[in-house]
This record gives C-alpha cells, sequence and structure tokens, in this order.
C-alpha cells in the first residue's frame, strides 16, 4: 500500500522512512526505530502539509476527517481494539486481528521537524467517555484506574484544548462535577464523542504553531512559517490490564555509576503515572526476567540496538501490555557526574565513540562537582547529629551559625565563615545567603524558597530541619551535610579530591591536552617569567576586566582563570599558556568553546508522556 | 497612598535596592524615589550604604503598620482576592518548575541539574512559556485592580524571553532579575498588600 495513499496522512508501519520535514521530528522518531524493527505503539501522522492547508483555507482541508476515520480505523486493526463504543469497523475490512472489547484511547501531540517553544502539549488518553470508562474499567479489572484515566484526560483536555488556568479536578468528584468545573473555568465542556475531541485536539495543534512563543523563536531563529507542524496520533498502551502487563524503565547502563550493566525497575501491573507517585514499590528488573523471560530478553535486545545505534547510553521507557512489549521512549540518557566521566571514557575503550566525542560528552561542572570538597572517610563517625531535614542541595558547609540575615552579611564581609540558619527565607534573605557557607531551615521542603535559591546559588541547603530546631544552633561552629541533610556539630575534617588521583580523570586530561586550543598545565610546571598573575593584578577577580587585562599577554594564572568566562577570555585575548589547578574544568571549558552543545539529535521516540 | 509609603514597600521587597531599582518596581520617577529616599534617610526610617538603601527596624515596623489601611479596598475586593487566589495556586506549578529546572531524576535518583541535557532544559523553559501563558492571564487581572503589578508582567515576559534566546541564567539565577526572583519578589509584594504569611 503506498503510504501516501492519503492526501494529508502517513501512516507509521515500519516499511518506509517518510522526510522529516514532512512528519515532523517525534513521528520520524517513532518511525526509525519501527524500521529497526523496534516495538513501538502503532501511531499515524498529519503532515505538515495539512498544517499548510489549516493556515490557508482556515479550516481542516476537505478530505482530512476521512482519513483521520482511516487512520482510526487502522490504529482499531493494529491493536485490536475500538475508538469510541459507536464506530465499530464495519465487518471484514480492516480485520487482521480480531477486535477485542477493550477501547482504543490514543495520545495527540504536535511535532514539528524542528522541535521549538510554545507547541501543544500532548493530550492522552483521548476517547474517553462515560462508556469509554466502563469499558476500561470491565477489561482492567480496576474500575478506580478507569475513573482515575478520566480525570486526567479531562485535565489535560481542559488545559492544553480548552486552556483552562491552574484547573485541577478533585479525584473524589464525578465525571458530571469535573464537567461542571471545566464549563465554569473556561465556558466550555470536553465533548462526549471521541471523533469531536479528536478534531478539536488536532486543531488545537495547528493552532499552536501560531502561538506567541512559537512565531518569537521562528523568528529568533530564522525559521522559516511556511515549516508547520505534524500531529502524531499513536495507540495508547495500558501496563495495568493484567498479571501479563506492566511498566517500567530500563537504563542501558547505571546512570548513576557508570557501571556497564543494565539498571531500571518494573512495575507489573502498573501505569507509567504509578511509577512517579509513589503508589507502588518499583522491583528490580529481574522481576520482570522472572515473570515474562521472552520480553526480557526482547527488552534487553533492544537496549543493546538503540545504544549502538545512538552510540550512548540509553534511558528508555516501556509497558507490557498482555504480554506485549511496547517502548514509549528511549533517549540518550540523563547521568551522574561520576557516571558522565566512567561512560564516556568506557565507550572509548570499547571502540563505541572517539576520544573527542568523549570529551564533549563531559562539561567542566560535571568534574567540578567530583572534585567539589568532601568530609573525610570516617569523619562523621561519633559526631553529633544537632538537627537533620531534607538535603536540599548538596554540598559541604562549615561555619558559625547566625540566625540573622543582615549579621550574616556583615561577618561574612568581616571574613568569617557563616552558616544561615533561618525558619523560612524569603527575597529578602538572599543577600545574607550569598554570603553564607551554607543554608538551614526549619519550615519547608525541596521547592521552598530557600531550596529553590540554594540551588541557583550552589550553596550546600538542608530544610526542613523542624520548627524551633535553628535557636539551638545559634553561635555555635557547626558542619552541613547538604547531601545527607545533616548538621553535625563542630567543622568535621574535609578532604578535596585531586585529579590526578583518579585514572579516569587522568586519562581525559591527556586526550583534552592534545586537543586543547591553549596550553593548560598546573602552576609551577615551567611558569615562564612574564606570566601574569591575576591574583596580584587589580580588578584580577572581575570576569568583564579579563579581556583588557590579559590582551598581550603570553601566559596567566590566577584564581579567575578557574572559571569557564576565566577560560574563554584566555584563549579570546591571545593567551597561549595558562596554569590553574585542577586543569580539567579548564580544559574541558577550552574545547567546548566551539561546540557548547553536543548534538544529541539521535534515533529516539517520545511515543508516550 | 503616598509616594513615601510606596518607596519604603519598594525597599521592602528588593532589600538592598539602588533608587533605580525601587523606581522601576514601583512605577515611580527616579527623582521622586531619591527625595523620598532622603527623607527617609534622615528620619531613621531607612539606612543607606554605597548607593543601596534598605529599611532600618523602625522604618520596617512604620510600614508594616500602614498596610491594612493602605490596602483595605484591595483586600476587600472580591475580583482582585479572586485573582490572587489564582495566584497562589499556579504559585505552586511555578515552584515544582523552578525545582524541576535546578534538578532532574537520574536513574530514580534526584541530582542536581548540571544544565549538561540541553533538551531537557529545553523542555522546562518551553513549560515555563506555558506557564506564562496563565500567569499573563493572572497578572493582567491583578493589574486591573492595582495598576503597577503590570511591571511585574513585563519584567517576567523580559526574563522569559532572555532564557527562550539561549540565556539560562534567566530562568532562575538568584542574582539578576531572573524569572524566579521577579516572580518571588511579586510574591513578597502580593503577601504584603494582601496581609498574608508565607507558607514555606
Amino acid at each position: 500500500m503506498d503510504k501516501r495513499d492519503g492526501k494529508w496522512t502517513v501512516r507509521i508501519d515500519g516499511t518506509s522512512l517518510p522526510s522529516r520535514d514532512l512528519i515532523g521530528g517525534k513521528a520520524w522518531s517513532i518511525a526509525h526505530m519501527s524500521a529497526h524493527a523496534l516495538p513501538v505503539p502503532p501511531a499515524f501522522v498529519l503532515t505538515t502539509e495539512a498544517c499548510r492547508a489549516y493556515r490557508d483555507l482556515g479550516e481542516l482541508p476537505g478530505g482530512l476527517a476521512d482519513e483521520v476515520a482511516e487512520g482510526i480505523a487502522w490504529l482499531q486493526a493494529e491493536t485490536g481494539r475500538l475508538f469510541g463504543p459507536q464506530t465499530a469497523p464495519k465487518k471484514g475490512l480492516f480485520g487482521r486481528k480480531k477486535p477485542e472489547s477493550g477501547p482504543l484511547l490514543v495520545s495527540v501531540r504536535s511535532g514539528a521537524p524542528i522541535s521549538m517553544p510554545g507547541m501543544m502539549d500532548t493530550v492522552l488518553n483521548l476517547g474517553m467517555n462515560t462508556q469509554t470508562e466502563d469499558l476500561l474499567a470491565a477489561e482492567s479489572g480496576d474500575a478506580a484506574f478507569a475513573r482515575d484515566t478520566h480525570r486526567r484526560f479531562y485535565e489535560l483536555y481542559a488545559g492544553i484544548v480548552l486552556k483552562a488556568i491552574g484547573l485541577t479536578l478533585d479525584p473524589a468528584d464525578t465525571p458530571d462535577k469535573w464537567q461542571a468545573a471545566i464549563a465554569a473555568a473556561t465556558g466550555a465542556r470536553v465533548p462526549d464523542d471521541p471523533g469531536d475531541q479528536l478534531e478539536a485536539a488536532i486543531k488545537a495543534v495547528f493552532d499552536s504553531w501560531n502561538s506567541r512563543r512559537a512565531k518569537r523563536y521562528r523568528a529568533h531563529h530564522h525559521i522559516s512559517d511556511d515549516l508547520g507542524t505534524a500531529v502524531v496520533i499513536q495507540a495508547m498502551v495500558f501496563g495495568n490490564l493484567d498479571a501479563q502487563s506492566g511498566t517500567g524503565v530500563l537504563f542501558s547502563r547505571n546512570p548513576l555509576t557508570g557501571a556497564r550493566e543494565p539498571y531500571g525497575e518494573y512495575l507489573p501491573r502498573a501505569q507509567g503515572e504509578d511509577v512517579v507517585s509513589g503508589k507502588f514499590t518499583p522491583q528490580p528488573l529481574d522481576t520482570l526476567n522472572q515473570s515474562l523471560p521472552a520480553v526480557y530478553r526482547a527488552l534487553l535486545d533492544a537496549a543493546t540496538t538503540l545504544e549502538t545505534e545512538n552510540k550512548d547510553v540509553q534511558d528508555i521507557e516501556f509497558t507490557v501490555q498482555k504480554g506485549t512489549l511496547y517502548l514509549l521512549q528511549s533517549r540518550a540518557a540523563k547521568r551522574a557526574p561520576e557516571a558522565a566521566v566512567e561512560i564516556a571514557v568506557d565507550m572509548v575503550d570499547e571502540g563505541m565513540i572517539d576520544e573527542a566525542t568523549a570529551l564533549q560528552r563531559v562539561t567542566s561542572d560535571q568534574v567540578r562537582v567530583l572534585l567539589r570538597p568532601r568530609l573525610k572517610a570516617g569523619a562523621t563517625e561519633g559526631a553529633e547529629v544537632l538537627a537533620k531535614g531534607e538535603g536540599a542541595c548538596q554540598g559541604i558547609g562549615v561555619g558559625t551559625v547566625v540566625t540573622d540575615t543582615d549579621e550574616a552579611e556583615a561577618r561574612a564581609e568581616r571574613g568569617e565563615d557563616v552558616i544561615l540558619a533561618r525558619p523560612t527565607t524569603s527575597p529578602e534573605d538572599v543577600h545574607g545567603m550569598i554570603a553564607a557557607k551554607a543554608i538551614v531551615t526549619e519550615k519547608g521542603g525541596s521547592t521552598s524558597h530557600a531550596a529553590v535559591v540554594s540551588r541557583a546559588l550552589g550553596l550546600p541547603c538542608i530544610v526542613g530541619c523542624g520548627e524551633g530546631r535553628i535557636l539551638a544552633l545559634q553561635g555555635r561552629d557547626v558542619t552541613v551535610d547538604g547531601g545527607e541533610g545533616a548538621v553535625y556539630a563542630g567543622a568535621l575534617p574535609v578532604t578535596v579530591p585531586r585529579e590526578s588521583d583518579d585514572p579516569t580523570l587522568t586519562k581525559l586530561i591527556a586526550w583534552a591536552q592534545a586537543r586543547s586550543p591553549i596550553r593548560i598545565d598546573r602552576p609551577g610546571q615551567s611558569e615562564p617569567a612574564d606570566i601574569i598573575d591575576l591574583d596580584r593584578t587589580p580588578g584580577g577577580e572581575d570576569p568583564a576586566q579579563l579581556p583588557a587585562l590579559l590582551a598581550g599577554k603570553t601566559s596567566a594564572k590566577g584564581g579567575a582563570l578557574a572559571s569557564d568566562e576565566g577560560v574563554r577570555a584566555a584563549i579570546g585575548a591571545g593567551v597561549k599558556a595558562i596554569y590553574i589547578d585542577p586543569v580539567l574544568p579548564a580544559l574541558l571549558a577550552a574545547l567546548h568553546m566551539d561546540h557548547p552543545d553536543p548534538d544529541k539529535d539521535t534515533l529516539a521516540t517520545d511515543a508516550q508522556g | 497612598m503616598t509616594d513615601l509609603f510606596l518607596v519604603l514597600h519598594g525597599l521592602a521587597i528588593k532589600k538592598h535596592g539602588t533608587a533605580e531599582e525601587v523606581a522601576s518596581l514601583m512605577g515611580l520617577a527616579v527623582e521622586t524615589v531619591k527625595a523620598a529616599l532622603d527623607e527617609a534617610v534622615a528620619g531613621g526610617r531607612v539606612a543607606e550604604a554605597q548607593g543601596k538603601y534598605m529599611l532600618t527596624p523602625v522604618g520596617r515596623i512604620g510600614l508594616e503598620s500602614q498596610y491594612a489601611q493602605v490596602f483595605s479596598s484591595l483586600r476587600a475586593d472580591a475580583t482582585f482576592r479572586g485573582h490572587y487566589d489564582r495566584f497562589e495556586t499556579i504559585n505552586r506549578d511555578l515552584k515544582q518548575l523552578i525545582t524541576d529546572w535546578q534538578t532532574m531524576p537520574v536513574g530514580g535518583k534526584l541530582v542536581p541539574n548540571d544544565h549538561s541535557d540541553k533538551a531537557y532544559d529545553d523542555k522546562i523553559i518551553d513549560r515555563l512559556g506555558t506557564f506564562h501563558d496563565s500567569a499573563e492571564l493572572v497578572l493582567k487581572g491583578l493589574a486591573g485592580g492595582l495598576a503597577r503589578l503590570a511591571i511585574y508582567l513585563s519584567k517576567l515576559t523580559a526574563a522569559l524571553e532572555k532564557a527562550e534566546d539561549g540565556d539560562i541564567a534567566w530562568v532562575s539565577d538568584a542574582k539578576t532579575e531572573s524569572y524566579h526572583t521577579v516572580w518571588f519578589e511579586l510574591h513578597e509584594d502580593l503577601l504584603r498588600i494582601m496581609g498574608t504569611e508565607r507558607d514555606e
């Protein structure tokens, strides 16, 4: 069958790879995975040509509605499920699989050839109405799940298509009450007919192409307004339908340590949102191996395929629906600094990437985190814990506890190390926070002002130690461990890791020195006589003055060169050599000057959520 | 509402602020602010150091004693309170969003976002833009009751657009008028107007 037998739609069935300009980045990724025989939920796309036609006509072009209906019929045939109780396919027309009674719900998402802000967010579970809810409840044997799916669909539809602001629906209410709340907030209701829901969502995607933010972004980046966005309509899959269903996450390597072994979690009989909600305790991947060994093997094979294709660690979200594996999303995994360094060096050793690529995958800030001061091994043994709370920002801070913001600033200006402890913080306290070595609060959690500001400042921070706790701390010398969330009595011994003691960092240093546009060494290593020492030069601590101070100099040293800006200023001024310890952050800053954003365009899909 | 009151109120929000910063926040001329600040310094209500001003304890108590009276009509205005309640509702979303900006989940653990993953950052800036569309409506509602609040909308829009253009410090940097800084100043302003307490 010709994939463009429709004028406006394309089916993603793994048999062809249409152009990115026509079907958008997201559908292209799904098609790419499909072409590698990786299992993704079936999808079809309204092309960017349909978007342009909609824009020119001011309405959906003729024939599009029929093609969408045909696309839905194809999804029904592929999944053996029905979209809305009233749209059963004619017998024998699409019948590869015998339709079951389960309802077909779809996701609707935008997908421009180039990703940009301002495009419509994804509507999930479209197709839901009272009858669908009943069918889903019967199929899953879980009426509460079906009702909750209904609610989440209404919330997304109301927020995204009807543009409701900050609307949340009470899970204890009925769909009628939700509709009333939506009508009160927006003046409109969620249509009951799945076809009407779909049409409105499609128009919302096309309209988002001309949103204020999208237009501004295109103007700023010189992207043509004629490109248009595609609409991806994909079957939803469920991980909670029976004992052969479940959902999970697989990393092709451990993203915390970098160890070369699969790492992940599996929740039998659960949906993706259950992983986030904390309602269920995730189980190790081996659970999946025990219950569905064939699915487990297919999953590991898919991870290998994706890692080999993308040449990077993959973070894969998957769902098993009635014993069938579906990959929902795969992308380059986010990783802890330790893992970033290990994985980059390992992949060179394995011949997967070259040294230059490895250096692109490690940032100067990641190395700075690895080299940050930490408590000496065993330092906390026998130490008195004065307060415990939620660690909001990692790091060690040692100093005297001060409970008044102005006093903290004044004493810090006199050269004292102070720890600012407050019941809570507000914008009034920011000047004292900047001056402190660490922040401790009595009230609040990980999103509180203190947590947010200290992360922005890179300051160790503990929040929520309990009301009335800081009074006892006032005036005491303490050690704050922002990672553990503990305040210890006294100044505990702190150690600074050395990059030359670490064999992995040593390899990266050698690779980086061979490629650096500027010589970067530790101080004392054959420094030339005419070197400028910024620590002894007036204005040498001010990044804005560096270009002028460094002009005409051949070599430089001093604390200002420890930052990325300092390194860039030295290179910009034509300096030939800088002397700084540690060297690796500076080397990486020098190397990344020309390539600030490694290209992360990968074989990936974002099929759901 | 006298100029002096507005200047002291502006200083309560922009502590350690310059005359220019207070003027821009309160929508007053710089000369007006400077004159009011000189008067307040002479009266012991404000202290000055290197061109930056802060309320003295006396100034702070004096200011706070006036709020109930100055803002009595706004506090009684059901429409304004409705917009304020919506602000508090979406404030929770903004706090979550900023937390997601600063941390990222790695293998089930939250670690500091080191901004090495541009796709992750772009997604959150996009969310911030969507959030801003809601914030815009709430702020227009608030400015309908108190016109000077519109300045926050233009500051928020400016910070968002800089972040969208790739200067990511404008999301949550604590030392500049980043989106988060301006949002918190707005929150502080509203808490004082409405006479409510921050919950954390």
